[in-house]
């Protein structure tokens, strides 16, 4: 919303000035003469359309860094998610209009290096260098500063045009610590911006140099002590570069046009390595007719053929000279580990590092060395503490539950009321018989408001925890206590953060799954994730069992449904090929979380719902509707009766009701309130217990299919529906019939 | 519980390593500043650490363990991270105090 608010108030500006532009041209100056600058160059490329007015743009940095926060700060909620031609990992785009010209975003993965280690750093790495991008906005976590340029110089070395954003500033400045930018400026030779993304500072700025750099084809210097002596901080003294009146060819390539500057004394390494990579580069440029098509710098592809990196590998087997440059590689990596007694990634690793270390050194402008404890650091003690961590987690998922339901149940109560007291008005009006009172009222707006008081007013407070939980930080610490426990079903630690996501929806918990690293765990996980009572399942089971057992069997399905969760967890560890990689993970300081970003995701998703899932079972209520009074639910139920009735031993009337469920869990419930109206006197207490039993188990809701299937494939998406299936009934099954016998005895 | 292969490679790598000036990162205390030796993980896993700074001559600090033989979080160049158990016992380190001590 606040990136719109800046957007609007920018392009106001500029208009306002365009009318005054004469009478207040004196008193114009800096920053508004800028956009007057962008105002005119608008124009003129309207007047001829072949100047270049398209700018795409790349979001690349370490996961967790706030690149999603700036892309949807600039984009909004114009996103649109698909996935990478041919392959899972997940794409985001988005589009924004910004002075005059028009910016297409994307939102890489989130990773650390540019090797092959892992589908999206491979997809990353080949689409910075396409020509489909014209600039890189490398986002960095300035708190995190060694780590996060280790990516930086990863980024340098393919030499395309790029901005470094230091996100976090806000912190950072609290710490007591600033960054001189004059000097980031002065070594890395390119734009390198403050960002405070979660409150939406710097971001527009980074599109500002966007345009600049098309504009002028290299980086330009924007820090000048002299001009703004006295500034506190150092990015006071940032000024802009008046960049308009130049004109852009429509059709250019700005990366083969820009001039990327000489970083050689940062980047090169120490003596042994650099005079190999040297060596290596010098052959390659004389060989680089073989390896043009392949776009990278020859001074990358001596570094990643040195490196043994798989993909350049292939490029240099593909011909005789390039194959005889692969075996010099391999004889100067056999000496240099020799020498170093490490493997060469890490030597290489080791010798950015230096290069980081360095720099480091002269840009951290420690204000204060005191380390004060914060209440984030207590915090963080209490949550991985090894048995109040436990108790914390407990809470957690326990208060997820309890204030969703208080919420909820109460809100539900309210508009439940006031529903009854219309419907009695509508009767009185109407007659309670009408055939149209019955599909419309009964089945439209009863299913609606069935919806609504029974899932909607859960749903939200729901996805608002989650979104706080998710914010703040806590989900790695449950991670770290229960990595152990995760290991024996499969899978580490990081699990937990989807199936904990899963409570709510297993929707999202499922597509998040794509955090696991490799392709074994992410299937393990995904299976898991999608076995975890969600918050629809919640409604079934707490309106259910809940409302007329009691909780103790509540938790009697919870216990099962965990213990079907640990099975099948062991089952898949054991049939799938491969072993279970150890844990990595960042864990982040705890931050108090941004409402707008929480607002905004809590938004997004209960707009997901209201648009999607509410029109479906309204329809569904009128058509359920309809086929009660034609009588046409009986020859469904009796299809499936063998199963139901017979299996199961529920009345015949759930049959059709499970099918619904297929399409979101709640609709079982919902629907069969909706027909029943007081649910137990069609449901005997085992009924109810073995119903929301095979509610909660028996098949991932038709929306989990679809994602499970993006995330994986299809073949897998259907072969947990049919495992799902199978233990359902097989279990509920077991329950009706072992109390049928011990009745009977 | 360290595998007695990954103390046989090391004493190939290291002919002291038979006197106790090492240990692995999950032996050791919470709290102790620590030198990374060597890591002796596969080739992904070695690689991935030393994207995140993990490589030998690094200065790292162990902050806590997970109970259960849970995973380990260290300190280096100022920020955390987690490591599984399995890791960490690859992970030889040389700390200043208790090492020497130890048999």
């Amino acid at each position: 919303m606040r990136s719109h608010g800046i957007k609007e108030r920018h392009e106001h500006k500029y208009k306002r000035n365009l009318k005054h532009r004469v009478s207040k041209r004196n008193r114009m100056h800096g920053h508004k003469r800028i956009i007057k600058h962008h105002i005119s160059k608008k124009i003129e490329m309207q007047n001829d359309g072949s100047y270049k007015d398209t700018i795409n743009i790349a979001l690349a940095g370490n996961p967790n860094v706030g690149k999603s926060v700036i892309f949807n700060q600039l984009t909004g909620l114009s996103q649109t998610i698909g996935n990478w031609p041919g392959k899972t990992v997940e794409r985001m785009e988005g589009h924004l209009d910004f002075l005059g010209y028009h910016f297409n975003l994307v939102d890489l993965p989130g990773i650390y290096s540019l090797s092959t280690f892992s589908l999206e750093e491979i997809v990353s790495r080949e689409y910075i260098i396409s020509d489909e991008v014209d600039v890189i906005i490398n986002v960095i976590d300035g708190t995190n500063l060694e780590r996060n340029l280790f990516f930086t110089f990863q980024l340098l070395e393919l030499k395309v045009p790029m901005i470094i954003a230091i996100n976090q500033m806000d912190l950072l400045r609290k710490r007591k610590i600033d960054l001189d930018f004059k000097k980031l400026e002065e070594i890395f030779k390119l734009p390198v911006l403050p960002v405070v993304a979660v409150h939406g500072i710097g971001v527009h700025q980074l599109l500002e140099e966007a345009i600049e750099m098309v504009v002028y084809r290299h980086p330009h210097f924007h820090y000048d002590r002299n001009r703004f002596p006295g500034g506190k901080h150092h990015s006071h003294s940032y000024y802009r570069t008046e960049h308009v009146h130049k004109k852009v060819k429509y059709g250019t390539f700005l990366k083969k046009e820009f001039k990327f500057p000489d970083l050689n004394d940062i980047s090169s390494y120490g003596k042994e390595v650099e005079s190999k990579i040297r060596q290596l580069n010098g052959i390659i440029k004389a060989q680089k007719k073989h390896l043009y098509k392949y776009n990278y710098p020859s001074r990358f592809l001596s570094i990643k053929v040195l490196e043994n990196d798989e993909e350049i590998s292939i490029f240099f087997e593909k011909n005789e000279e390039t194959r005889r440059i692969m075996i010099l590689a391999q004889q100067m990596r056999e000496q240099l580990e020799k020498l170093h007694g490490e493997d060469i990634n890490t030597i290489i690793s080791s010798e950015i590092y230096n290069n980081i270390n360095k720099i480091v050194q002269q840009v951290v402008i420690t204000k204060s060395d005191v380390k004060i404890e914060t209440i984030a650091d207590k915090l963080d003690h209490l949550t991985t503490h090894s048995v109040w961590g436990y108790v914390v987690l407990a809470l957690v998922l326990f208060g997820l539950y309890y204030i969703t339901f208080s919420i909820g149940d109460y809100l539900g109560g309210l508009i439940d009321d006031g529903y009854n007291i219309i419907t009695e008005g509508i009767y009185q009006l109407y007659g309670e018989d009408t055939v149209a009172v019955k599909i419309l009222w009964d089945g439209g707006v009863g299913g609606f408001f069935g919806a609504v008081s029974g899932v909607l007013v859960l749903v939200v407070p729901f996805f608002l925890l989650i979104e706080i939980l998710q914010d703040s930080g806590y989900l790695p610490r449950a991670a770290f206590l229960m990595d152990r426990f995760m290991h024996s079903i499969g899978v580490h630690g990081k699990t937990i953060i989807p199936m904990i996501l899963g409570f709510g929806c297993n929707v999202p918990a499922c597509a998040g799954c794509r955090i696991m690293e490799t392709e074994r765990e992410k299937k393990i996980s995904i299976a898991l994730t999608s076995l975890v009572p969600c918050g629809a399942t919640m409604t079934v089971v707490l309106g259910l069992v809940g409302r007329y057992l009691g909780m103790d069997w509540v938790l009697v399905l919870f216990a099962i449904n965990f213990l079907v969760l640990i099975i099948v967890g062991k089952f898949l560890n054991k049939s799938m090929p491969g072993e279970c990689t150890e844990l990595i993970m960042e864990m982040h300081e705890y931050r108090v979380p941004n409402y707008e970003v929480i607002l905004k995701q809590t938004w997004v998703r209960t707009k997901e719902f209201i648009f999607k899932a509410l029109p479906i079972i309204i329809v569904l209520g009128i058509f359920l509707e309809i086929l009660v009074i034609f009588n046409a639910l009986d020859p469904i139920n009796a299809l499936i009766s063998p199963i139901t009735v017979f299996w199961l031993g529920l009345p015949a009337i759930t049959g059709v009701f499970l099918i619904y469920g297929i399409l979101r869990k709640e609709l079982t419930l919902v629907l069969l309130g909706l027909l029943a109206g007081d649910l137990s006197l069609l449901l005997t207490d085992i009924q109810m217990f073995v119903f929301s039993l095979v509610t909660m188990l028996y098949i991932p809701c038709f929306a989990t299919i679809i994602v499970i299937a993006k995330q994986t494939n299809w073949k897998y998406a259907l072969q947990i529906s049919l495992l799902e299936i199978v233990l359902a009934l097989l279990i509920g099954g077991l329950i009706n019939w072992g109390y049928v016998l011990f009745t009977i005895f | 519980m360290i595998d007695i292969m990954s103390k046989d490679s090391l004493k190939e790598k290291h002919p002291f390593a038979g006197v106790p000036l090492t240990k692995c990162l999950s032996e050791c205390e919470i709290g102790e500043e620590l030198l990374v030796i060597s890591v002796d993980a596969g080739k992904k896993a070695k690689n991935r650490l030393a994207n995140l700074g993990i490589v030998p001559g690094v200065k790292i600090t162990k902050n806590k363990a997970a109970p259960f033989q849970g995973p380990v979080e260290i300190i280096v160049k100022g920020t955390s991270l987690v490591l599984g158990r399995g890791l960490a016992e690859k992970i030889r380190v040389r700390c200043k105090g208790s090492c020497t001590n130890t048999t």
